[in-house]
């Protein structure tokens, strides 16, 4: 057996890291004019095709993995020279929620089920099945923001991509950090996108929609180097801006140290 | 110590599949090549479902939740074969798990849906909310976090957590953060894995719709593949410390070395046709082990036996190794594709092969797709491999790899 030697220390030496470039979508706002205000609801003045030309891949995302793709592209514009870092090196971590999808995408089938006003489960199968569209499933992904972004920028890098509430892109700010910081990435794009308006009968709180990312690199010896902090930035997020699910604390973090 | 002299190692591992309840037989159906597909009866266009026929014991606190009941099943197997965590304190113990969409039940499609369907054919979506927020249940049953959540609060871990969803990847990215986790010194022990059911109306249609079910058999890496068996199970694994776990006298299974991660980049419904990402994420697990190519004795394949997906990855493992590639299978033939658990299922698949020296064959395969260069292991062979790297691959582009190693093991026995 051959064996090499491990390129990394038992415990990675740390790098500084240095906060590069960052995006925001709000209620407040896109970018610095999101940075105070604004309250439950949609993003002002958002335009997906703004921001994603690619009109087939367009349809297959929903409103928060739009919101997502356009906020790391955001992000990765405000950093000078980005292209240069190679492919491989370039990491996403992401905290994002599953989209069950439109019901109204399952409307044909469910009717196609129903010959005799009841519900038959075969019936669906049977008759129902080709009335569905073949990415029915896939456009209900938790990790798309990773899968559409990813290809748009050629980030091929470490990733992860974090599903658990609010905590979601909290995780996935201090993995992205950590990313960099450990030497397994030279360019991080982390921070989260949820999409909850319309939401409000059924969570039973005032929701918002938004998006925030970081770009994370490793810091020059002259640059300033940030550490993340602690999660209890995200305290007062919902009551500001209503429910945002993995966009939180991105968002909440965002507005707290970027507005200097 | 130096991660040489002090590795993460397994103390206890889980599992629940098509094989049955429990890591002992899912490893009597890899040695003996079984085939645990159960024929589907239903209305769909397949012969056979990888669902577990054993009774699975079913929580009180999450009710109708087939995902959570298997995923508790395999923890409680993992945490009692590692000797519990009690002698851990609860802010040094940590759950990391991957998990998919949820489960939409047949209740739920007959009794939330269907009703609001409007003669118009839409959704009243208000009554439709109204009629969910009644049911205390549906909600919950639709959060991805709620089983890490549950498993934490069930096993006092108030560590390091997190819930991985990157499709079929989502497992061993899980398992990858544990060891990070680990290694940081963030958590003394991590209880990592995945948990998945699609076996459900819209789980199953959703896949035959996209063209991945096999309507007969999963043939992987065979020239007549045409798609896979759709799987359920959990697999959890019980991380530590070497050192830690020769302290309190827990006999490691085998080492978790290293992993590693790459996105495709390439399209977020196909894989890259040349195996780049999956290429990627190899070196970078091997990398991050410390081992080279020529050390790793088996593959154990992401392998689902559709004709991209196994394309893509032979080809990447062939660009990998060279000529001297180890050999490679699957368990996805034998247990069907268990989908965003597949990755905790076959790295036990991956611990039993080195605890108990063999490499599990691959059910459904005939004869090698002759645009495929890779060595596969047909029947189950007994060798003992030293070094296993198992690979998983998801929608989105999403990949990781994990290495598995016995050679710490008989340092310490």
């Amino acid at each position: 057996m051959t064996r090499m030697r491990a390129p990394y220390s038992p415990v990675p030496t740390r790098r500084r890291v240095h906060l590069a470039a960052w995006s925001l979508f709000c209620s407040s706002g896109i970018g610095s004019d999101g940075l105070t205000g604004g309250g439950p609801g949609k993003v002002p003045g958002f335009k997906a095709r703004s921001w994603v030309k690619d009109r087939k891949s367009l349809k297959l995302m929903g409103r928060s993995v739009q919101l997502g793709v356009a906020a790391v592209k955001a992000a990765l514009d405000g950093v000078p020279g980005w292209e240069e870092v190679p492919a491989e090196r370039r990491g996403i971590f992401v905290g994002a929620s599953p989209q069950l999808g439109d019901p109204d995408d399952l409307s044909y089938a469910l009717n196609a089920a129903s010959p005799d006003g009841v519900f038959h489960l075969r019936a669906f199968a049977e008759r129902g099945i080709d009335l569905i569209h073949p990415l029915w499933l896939v456009r209900g992904l938790s990790n798309n923001v990773i899968g559409f972004a990813s290809a748009f920028h050629n980030l091929q890098g470490v990733n992860a991509n974090y599903c658990d509430g609010r905590r979601g892109g909290w995780n996935a700010l201090t993995e992205g950090f950590q990313a960099v910081a450990e030497g397994r990435a030279d360019i991080v794009v982390a921070g989260g996108a949820d999409a909850f308006v319309g939401a409000e009968r059924l969570l039973g709180v005032p929701c918002g929609e938004g998006a925030a990312f970081l770009a994370l690199r490793p810091a020059q010896p002259d640059e300033p180097a940030i550490e993340l902090g602690d999660p209890a930035i995200l305290q007062g997020i919902d009551d500001e801006l209503g429910y945002l699910g993995a966009a939180a604390a991105p968002v909440a973090w965002v507005r707290a140290n970027c507005s200097a | 110590m130096s991660r040489a002299e002090d590795p993460i190692v397994i103390t206890g591992v889980g599992a629940v599949t098509a094989a049955g309840v429990g890591s002992d037989a899912l490893l009597d159906a890899l040695r003996s090549d079984r085939f645990c597909g159960v024929s589907w009866g239903g209305a769909l266009p397949i012969e056979h479902v990888g669902a577990c026929r054993d009774s699975v014991p079913s929580h009180p606190d999450f009710p109708d939740d087939r995902k959570a009941d298997l995923a508790f099943s395999a923890a409680r197997e993992a945490l009692d074969a590692a000797g519990g965590w009690e002698h851990v304190a609860p802010d040094r113990r940590a759950v990391f798990l991957g998990t998919g969409l949820s489960s939409v039940t047949p209740a739920e499609l007959e009794s939330d849906l269907y009703p609001h369907l409007t003669a118009e054919g839409r959704f009243d979506r208000v009554a439709m909310a109204r009629d969910l927020s009644t049911d205390r249940g549906a909600p919950r049953r639709h959060m991805p976090a709620r089983v890490t959540a549950g498993l934490r609060l069930e096993l006092g871990a108030h560590g390091p957590s997190a819930t991985s969803f990157s499709a079929c990847a989502a497992a061993a990215q899980a398992i990858g953060e544990g060891l990070r986790a680990i290694r940081r010194g963030e958590a003394d022990m991590a209880l990592v894995g995945g948990h998945d059911s699609m076996i459900h109306p819209l789980g199953m249609l959703s896949f035959v719709v996209l063209g991945a079910l096999s309507p007969s058999r999963c043939r992987p890496f065979d020239g007549r593949r045409d798609g896979f068996m759709i799987g359920e199970g959990a697999g959890m694994l019980i991380l530590e410390r070497a050192s830690s776990a020769h302290a309190r006298g827990a006999r490691p299974l085998a080492v978790l070395a290293g992993a590693g991660s790459s996105v495709d980049a390439w399209n977020a419904t196909a894989p890259h046709p040349e195996g780049l990402g999956a290429g990627l994420s190899m070196k970078r697990a091997l990398r991050d082990a410390g081992v080279a190519p020529e050390a790793i004795d088996y593959v154990n394949c992401h392998g689902t036996g559709t004709p991209l997906g196994d394309r893509a990855e032979c080809g990447a493992v062939s660009r990998m190794f060279g000529r001297n590639a180890p050999p490679v299978s699957t368990v996805k033939g034998a247990l069907g594709h268990t989908i965003a658990a597949a990755g905790a299922v076959e790295a036990v698949a991956s611990v039993l092969a080195i605890r108990h020296g063999f490499l599990p064959g691959t059910v459904g395969h005939g004869s090698l797709d002759p645009e495929l260069t890779v060595d596969v292991v047909g029947a189950a062979r007994d060798t003992v491999p030293e070094y296993v790297l198992s690979n998983s691959f998801g929608f989105g582009g999403q990949n990781c790899s994990l290495v598995f190693a016995a050679n710490a093991l008989q340092a310490r026995s």
